[in-house]
């Protein structure tokens, strides 16, 4: 058994491989394993280090997987620059060239289908992030309700305040769907990723949404433009729209399958 | 302000959602299913929002 193992980056079409220059995974040389109209990008990694126990030890360890996962996105950056891709998840790796080859023709058609609807079409990533107490004071009751002490006085102040926060999460979610339809008229597809949580982000204010709009490359424009409009029209609610891309379609390469409920 | 991927590095948890989350899932020689993968990404979720706790504390 071979010390050496294969892991994959992205499907391409066959005439589309050109060299990448980026070194791949663990500093192996990216290389494409061809069958038919289909080319595997894959890279040398140590059987040691991406074998079974090994491999699960080190995704678990935060730094280890940092170093893989952005190894492996500067592949993908770079052939997303020069042609369409099908991104893997990460961690698909195979024995050698003879069983990429097997895992080409076993997918063949399914691989094929997914190059020819990401064709000329880019995945972005928008997400909204508020001001939760700014939103929450453009929908506050108004009215001083029963600052009397007493039984009715409380029940009346307790009612206001779930008024109140009732009041603010369908503000929020009325918020959501409007700047989630309004970038979607740009898109061919679209889905929500869950919000992340403000340590995970490192962004300020709360996420309300985290989308990923699958574009025509022309659509680009017109998206961060409405994405910058929307910006403005609720600046007085804090809001703040984050624009990322064009990324590898991750969220749109597996076609109709089913995603896992968030 | 909206910007691009190029004009910023991209935060680790943009791409580990997509590259743990997103992606076409292909049955590889090396055997790691879906579960576990799903495992990894829960517990990381958790990992990450430690280590940010962690960079917030005043420098040594």
């Amino acid at each position: 058994m071979s010390d050496r193992l294969l892991w994959a980056y992205g499907i391409v079409p066959a005439q589309a491989v050109s060299p990448v220059s980026a070194s791949g995974v663990a500093g192996g040389a990216v290389d494409a394993v061809t069958e038919g109209e289909l080319s595997a990008v894959v890279s040398e990694v140590s059987r040691d280090e991406f074998d079974g126990e090994s491999l699960r030890a080190n995704l678990n360890d935060l730094a280890w997987l940092e170093r893989v996962a952005r190894e492996h996105e500067r592949v993908l950056d770079e052939l997303l620059a020069q042609t369409t891709i099908v991104p893997l998840r990460l961690c698909t790796i195979f024995d050698d060239a003879d069983g990429t080859r097997q895992m080409l023709v076993r997918e063949c058609e399914a691989l094929t289908d997914a190059l020819t609807r990401l064709e000329g079409r880019q995945e972005w990533g928008v997400k909204l992030l508020v001001d939760g107490e700014r939103l929450a004071a453009t929908t506050a009751p108004g009215g001083d309700a029963a600052h009397g002490e007493g039984g009715a006085a409380y029940l009346a102040r307790r009612r206001q305040e779930r008024q109140t926060r009732e009041a603010a999460r369908n503000a929020a979610a009325q918020l959501v769907d409007d700047v989630d339809s309004a970038l979607r008229a740009h898109a061919l597809d679209a889905v929500r990723l869950p919000p992340q949580n403000r340590e995970l982000s490192g962004l300020s204010g709360d996420m309300l949404l985290n989308g990923a709009y699958l574009l025509d490359a022309d659509q680009v424009d017109a998206l961060r433009a409405t994405a910058d409009g929307l910006q403005e029209r609720y600046a007085d609610h804090g809001a703040q729209i984050v624009v990322t891309g064009p990324w590898p379609p991750y969220n749109f390469a597996a076609g109709e399958a089913p995603r896992q409920p968030a | 302000m909206s910007s691009t991927i190029a004009e910023q590095d991209v935060a680790l948890v943009d791409l580990l959602d997509r590259l743990l989350g997103g992606g076409v899932v292909i049955a590889g020689d090396i055997t790691l299913s879906v579960a576990d993968v799903d495992l990894v990404h829960i517990s990381l979720r958790a990992l990450i929002s430690s280590v940010g706790k962690l960079e917030e504390r005043p420098p040594r």
